[in-house]
């Protein structure tokens, strides 16, 4: 067995993360762009203020997924054996943070504008000689700074997906909501032209609280992951299905009487223990076990790091079933649960 | 996207006919033909109050011709900025006057307006008079109690406090630049600040915003300027 090897992308999926890295700098260059554009229009007033919290908050997770790429791939040394795929995971937390931040400032700035009853005004403005109201080029520098993040957003959740890169959908979450909080900014402009002072505010909360809770599950999801949760999905919507896809093949092996696997996320990869009960009298055990080890990484490109070792007896334990509060049905039990007794 | 863009067609045909903005408690409505409650401060020339609550000065003049646009009679209401204010953002005075600037700290009463007036304050001088490119050692005369006084210290010219920039006896004088004609005086290349006018109107009013803002972005500078000289030379007493 060698010791710190590398991890690689297959070749498909290192094309598509190449991609991926240059969306993120579109991205970081959209932020910057729409900031500009925002301080031509707004001024330094009060939604100034507001729009550039925001964008500040939105270039957190590009910027983490790109110094993450810097990281991911670097050979394990002595002091770190494990690798640097965790550096993955890392990006996870600070891009779900920002985007819990975003949605918790959203709400908080909308319901104090509503308790204080805050009357936006918006004037005249003079473009090219020409007078107008204010709220229309608001609308149009807003809707033309929804349309990149829409694409990007699309763009970039396809690809997370792909590459089961939760930075990258954590990014993809926010261009969601930075396209969200214009529209809706857009709408309350609108409503403030028509007289509805509260227009702005109830937009904006509205749009908070959905942000807020794409945030709130985000940022558990990152946190749980760096608390080697089993693996979820890059939407940290329902358990990943790898783990009991891999069990279930190593169990159609002839000579494993039974197993069991713990697998934990670090970053896209997967790492953990395949434990095996050889059948009685299997002949060439490290070598069988080996070969297991060699047949388990190729049969997924995210597991990677996969530890096999003989074990004479695999107890159950149903008191380890505790994850069944979070999830529903038999996905939460530990893969090993679901199947019948042991053979052999 | 195409139903934002569908939404905004809606709206426009539905608001083409009417008022756009809006205001949130309709003081425009109320102003037209109706009476204008106009908060008014002591800064000449732009506002001055008389001792009899008389008021004049070159925004009461256009504050005055505003009213005669809309059809309303003015009531003046004189007082402090700090007092003001207030009253405007609860709508108690539909625009408040007294040339205030674009960086006036207000912004959480009321609404400014866009500035519609730019004044430059320069050292001026007599046409016979040398005033050199250094201030520094230079007699200059300036309107004691004024911001200008510490303006001039900085460049280590010698302030002499005048009580008004008529009665300079021939220094060099710190002055508005719209008042160097009317005094015939010389520019010189020294300017100590300049300041964006502005008025202020409740918040959120904004189809009443809108139409202050078109009247006094409509105004020549030209004529304010000439409003401003008239306002030095009529009546210099209270």
């Amino acid at each position: 067995m060698r010791f710190y090897d590398r991890f690689e992308l297959p070749a498909d999926k290192a094309a598509l993360h190449r991609r991926a890295v240059r969306l993120e700098w579109w991205t970081i260059a959209f932020f910057l762009g729409a900031v500009t554009l925002l301080a031509l229009t707004l001024g330094q007033s009060q939604a100034m203020k507001a729009a550039w919290i925001e964008d500040m908050l939105g270039l957190v997770p590009p910027a983490a997924f790109l110094i993450a790429a810097r990281f991911r791939n670097r050979r394990p040394n002595d002091r770190f054996p494990y690798g640097y795929h965790r550096s993955v995971s890392v990006a996870f937390l600070a891009g779900a943070v920002a985007l819990l931040g975003l949605g918790g400032y959203v709400v908080y700035d909308s319901l104090a504008r509503l308790i204080a009853r805050e009357r936006p005004p918006i004037g005249l403005i003079e473009l090219f000689g020409h007078r107008f109201w204010l709220g229309w080029l608001m609308i149009a520098a807003l809707t033309v700074t929804m349309v990149p993040a829409i694409l990007l957003g699309r763009a970039k959740q396809k690809l997370a997906r792909q590459l089961h890169d939760k930075v990258l959908y954590a990014d993809a979450e926010m261009n969601r909501a930075d396209w969200l909080t214009a529209g809706a900014a857009a709408l309350g402009v609108l409503g403030i032209g028509a007289g509805l002072w509260w227009a702005d505010a109830v937009a904006a909360l509205v749009i908070g609280g959905d942000i807020l809770r794409d945030g709130m599950r985000t940022t558990r999801g990152a946190v749980a992951s760096l608390m080697d949760n089993r693996p979820r999905t890059v939407d940290e919507r329902r358990p990943h299905p790898l783990p009991g896809e891999l069990l279930d093949a190593v169990r159609d092996h002839d000579w494993v009487a039974d197993a069991w696997v713990r697998l934990r996320e670090e970053g896209h990869v997967f790492v953990g223990e395949l434990l095996v009960v050889p059948a009685a009298g299997t002949d060439r055990l490290v070598e069988r076990l080996e070969e297991l080890g060699r047949w388990s990484r190729n049969f997924d490109w995210r597991i990677h790091d996969l530890v096999v070792a003989p074990v004479s007896r695999i107890e159950v334990d149903r008191s380890t079933a505790t994850d069944a509060t979070t999830d529903s049905g038999a996905a939460s039990l530990p893969a090993r649960i679901s199947r019948t007794p042991a053979a052999g | 996207m195409r139903r934002l863009a569908a939404l905004l067609a809606v709206t426009g045909l539905l608001v083409g006919g009417c008022q756009w903005p809006r205001d949130t408690a309709g003081t425009l409505d109320d102003v037209r033909d109706g009476v204008l409650r106009v908060g008014i401060t002591d800064n000449r020339p732009w506002t001055r109050v008389a001792g009899d609550g008389m008021v004049d000065g070159a925004e009461a003049r256009l504050v005055e011709r505003l009213a005669e646009q809309l059809g309303s009679r003015v009531e003046w209401h004189p007082g402090a900025e700090s007092a003001l204010m207030p009253a405007l953002h609860d709508r108690v005075l539909d625009l408040v006057v007294g040339g205030l600037a674009a960086d006036a700290p207000w912004t959480r009463e009321a609404s400014l307006t866009r500035p519609y007036f730019t004044t430059r304050t320069v050292v001026a001088a007599p046409a016979d008079l040398a005033v050199p490119a250094d201030l520094a050692g230079v007699r200059v005369a300036v309107p004691a109690g004024t911001a200008e006084v510490a303006a001039l210290a900085a460049e280590k010219a010698i302030v002499v406090p005048v009580a008004d920039a008529t009665a300079a006896g021939g220094l060099p004088v710190v002055v508005g630049e719209w008042r160097i004609g009317e005094l015939g005086l010389r520019r010189t290349s020294h300017e100590l600040g300049s300041h964006d006018h502005v008025w202020a109107v409740p918040p959120g009013e904004n189809g009443w915003q809108v139409e202050v803002e078109r009247f006094l972005l409509a105004l020549s500078s030209d004529e304010v300027e000439r409003l401003l000289v008239a306002a030095e030379t009529t009546g210099t007493t209270p």
